[in-house]
């Protein structure tokens, strides 16, 4: 079957952090995961902007908890997009969220499941929206699952992300902190630098001070790119927008032919996880679209 | 009563059954991410359940099941809310089709459930609510002879029983020492249901015993000891007593009578509770437990289920007790007393090597004082395995090294990273003289202070303060980001320093730690 943007929709879920997709895309949908303070529970971006949700973290002590969309909320997006024939339902790791199993569990009452792919990004944030951006690519010049199954692949393995936090604190409190564990080490100055490996949080590098951190992105960035018309890159901050500013400098000094997909605030959901002035740089080079 | 109403009802009493153990159920929350909300999501999930049918006119026995299924859909939190989602699926299915229904039915909605719930997970994980659907209809389908009540009975039993062997199936629930979260919900969904049919009142949630010690003291207290003491003595006043220790802590319990009493609090200071209980009489059975301890011991245990052995572990020399915090909390599996005039053997260095040897592959040893690294090289090779050494000169260096260090590379990797962090690393020193010396053309009277830059004497003289300034400055001659500051057993204290440095050198980050080491009363270094 040829696959168009005309025929096949998209269905992330809001951990890309990419609320504007509908916007951008009419094709395209995004599902809410929930962020609860204490019995208060908000669907993430539609019922809690990023800014809120950072200034209600600011002044208040509460630890937010967060839960996937139910299968219902999947269901109805679904059911939504029925012109389409196809869709694929692009989401956060399995290993950090359920949300792929509430999607999942909706395909399988819809009357012909087969007409969802979910899709195990392996990954969170910007490197959900720029798989699902490329996959877009593809539909809007004409796919096949083939195609798609190949680029699944291929972002999976190659796809880079480097990201720091200010604190371990909500990633060992929210209980993602995965092989970083123990490897803490808040004093110093310590940066923690890390990625995101087959769904788990993996630590890359640990450095004193934020210059040191900043020139490690560079030099890792430098290392596993090229520059290229075809290196997408992407940007993501949890309410610290001069690192991130930082960072699109440094990919555009670096890698000036590069493309940015898109520079985005962490929402709630995944900030709850990651704390503010968490910072991340996302790369993937997709010479096939 | 209508069919619609006994549904009604048999939702309520397991939203009920649920709602008793919740906080228990958050409690035994490890896996697949420890969150601690499995008891809340599933209380929510079947919550919708009960509000749909409150709501419902469906006319009939398919139009009910279709409109259960669907509400648990849209309201499933969570892992275990989809799991159960699943299962309500696989039985309102069945029973949609079901002509009377009898414990035969009972028993393939049990079969049906069971087969959705596996169905819908890719990959299936025993020792979790998946292994107790499956054995309740394994049980079910033996036991279509009894009435629908018995039946329901010997569920709970079974289920109970399968939860108690959650933890031989699932790695990560042995060694946090708890029982599969979703497990035991769904026991206690059933418990409810069971009760309603058997028409008998809800029964208690099971035992909190169940659930260690630890687990029940998850919930995070602000205070650091439990305490707990009996008090024997003549016309004790529970009452008196309790508001003097109300203010101490929290949690508070004091029960008994007039000649003995228990008392029970959370509290940062437990001497100042037992006092008020010796005032009060004769105190015995003192237990004290530090609760934040069993918190750590707790999460060590989780870590070493999910990281069974690392790539490399890092042994380091020390001396001060704050330095060896410092290290330990940099990632060091061993921190060796020693330093300056008491210099480890090669046989302490193996020993300590040695003990990593269950945890890590291979190791990197970071001797920290020029006349110990000649001894690590031989521990080194002693070791049977891959050992590294980073010729770190100083403590100060060993940090410096230590940030770099990554569990999950190799040693070789490790010491490459390490020398590379070390590049651009100024230390110094202040000392104290112990009699009149002259070093490097610099002399010093007993009882001065002397300083050194990168082992060399520089200056010398009786105010720390401007021994430790002269020091400092001599590291910030070049631009630096970063000073790092280890003060030592019994320093004097650092006056201005601080702030005058701060003063000259903007955007330095000045890092200051409590080292604690001997002889030295200011380790520094810059980079």
């Amino acid at each position: 079957m040829n696959l168009t943007a005309a025929n096949t929709a998209l269905v992330v879920d809001s951990t890309a952090d990419f609320p504007e997709a509908p916007e951008r895309f009419r094709n395209w949908r995004v599902v809410p995961l929930y962020v609860r303070f204490g019995d208060e529970s908000y669907r993430d971006y539609v019922e809690l902007t990023p800014a809120a949700f950072y200034e209600r973290l600011r002044a208040a002590p509460e630890t937010p908890a967060t839960s996937q969309p139910t299968p219902g909320d999947f269901l109805a997006a679904y059911e939504e997009l029925a012109g389409y024939e196809r869709i694929f339902s692009v989401h956060i790791a399995g290993k950090l969220s359920g949300t792929i199993e509430s999607a999942r569990a909706a395909a399988g009452v819809l009357d012909s499941p087969e007409r969802v792919r979910t899709i195990d990004s392996g990954s969170a944030s910007a490197a959900i929206a720029m798989l699902a951006l490329a996959i877009q690519r593809r539909l809007e010049s004409g796919t096949t699952d083939e195609e798609v199954d190949t680029l699944i692949e291929r972002y999976r393995a190659e796809a880079g992300l480097l990201f720091t936090l200010e604190t371990f604190e909500y990633l060992m409190r929210g209980g993602r902190v995965g092989r970083a564990r123990g490897w803490a080490g808040e004093l110093l100055h310590i940066k923690p630098i890390l990625t995101i490996a087959d769904g788990e949080v993996v630590p890359v590098k640990r450095v004193r001070g934020n210059r040191k951190a900043f020139l490690e992105f560079a030099t890792a960035f430098e290392a596993d790119t090229h520059d290229s018309p075809s290196l997408r890159v992407g940007i993501a901050h949890a309410d610290a927008p001069e690192r991130a500013q930082a960072l699109v400098e440094l990919a555009r000094r670096t890698r000036p032919a590069a493309e940015i997909d898109l520079v985005t605030t962490l929402g709630p959901v995944v900030g709850a996880h990651a704390g503010p002035g968490t910072v991340g740089l996302f790369w993937f080079d997709d010479p096939g679209s | 009563m209508s069919e619609l109403e006994t549904v009604r009802g048999l939702a309520r009493a397991a939203l009920a059954s649920l709602e008793a153990s919740r906080q228990r159920i958050d409690d035994l929350n490890v896996y697949p991410v420890p969150d601690g909300d499995t008891g809340t999501n599933l209380t929510l999930t079947v919550r919708g359940v009960v509000e749909a049918l409150d709501a419902t006119s469906a006319g009939d026995r398919a139009a009910l099941a279709r409109e259960v299924t669907r509400a648990a859909l849209m309201s499933a939190r969570g892992n275990s809310g989809v799991i159960l989602s699943q299962i309500v699926r696989g039985a309102a299915e069945v029973l949609a089709g079901a002509g009377t229904v009898d414990s035969a039915a009972l028993a393939q909605a049990f079969r049906g459930a069971a087969d959705a719930a596996y169905a819908a997970i890719r990959k299936p994980v025993e020792g979790t609510m998946l292994t107790v659907i499956r054995e309740l209809a394994e049980e079910a389908v033996d036991r279509t002879a009894d009435s629908p009540a018995d039946l329901l009975e010997a569920l709970v039993r079974r289920g109970e029983d399968a939860v108690a062997r959650t933890p031989e199936q699932l790695e990560i629930l042995r060694e946090a020492g708890v029982v599969d979260a979703g497990a035991a919900g769904l026991v206690e969904l059933v418990r409810g249901i069971a009760a309603a049919v058997a028409g008998a009142e809800l029964p208690q949630p099971a035992k909190l015993s169940e659930v260690p010690q630890e687990a029940v003291h998850l919930e995070p207290s602000q205070y650091r000891y439990c305490t707990t003491f009996v008090i024997e003595g003549e016309d004790l006043e529970a009452d008196a007593l309790e508001r003097e220790l109300e203010r101490l802590g929290d949690s508070l319990m004091v029960v008994g009578d007039r000649s003995a009493l228990k008392v029970h609090v959370h509290t940062d200071d437990p001497g100042a509770a037992l006092s008020l209980g010796t005032g009060a009489g004769i105190i015995e059975g003192v237990e004290i437990a530090d609760m934040r301890r069993q918190t750590e011991e707790r999460e060590e245990r989780l870590l070493e289920a999910v990281l069974p052995r690392v790539r490399c572990a890092v042994v380091a020399v020390a001396a001060g007790e704050g330095n060896r915090r410092l290290f330990e909390r940099l990632g060091a599996a061993r921190v060796i007393e020693g330093g300056q005039s008491m210099n480890p053997s090669t046989a302490d260095l193996l020993e300590a090597v040695e003990a990593t040897g269950q945890a890590a592959e291979e190791a990197v040893l970071l001797p920290d004082n020029p006349n110990v690294v000649l001894a690590a090289g031989q521990a080194a090779r002693l070791a049977g395995r891959p050992v590294e050494v980073v010729p770190t000169r100083s403590l100060q260096a060993g940090l410096a090294a230590l940030v770099a260090f990554n569990p999950e590379r190799s040693a070789e990797e490790n010491a490459a990273e390490m020398n590379s962090a070390l590049e651009g690393l100024a230390t110094g020193e202040v000392t104290v003289a112990s009699r009149y010396a002259s070093v490097d053309g610099i002399a010093a009277r007993e009882g001065e202070f002397l300083g050194l830059l990168d082992e060399k004497a520089v200056v010398a003289g009786p105010s720390f303060p401007e021994v430790a300034r002269a020091v400092a400055e001599g590291l910030l001659a070049e631009p630096r980001d970063l000073l790092t500051l280890l003060t030592g057993q019994d320093a004097p204290p650092l006056d201005g320093l601080l702030g005058e440095l701060a003063e000259g050198h903007p955007g330095l980050e000045i890092d200051v730690q409590e080292g604690g080491q001997p002889h030295y009363p200011l380790l520094l270094s810059a980079e």
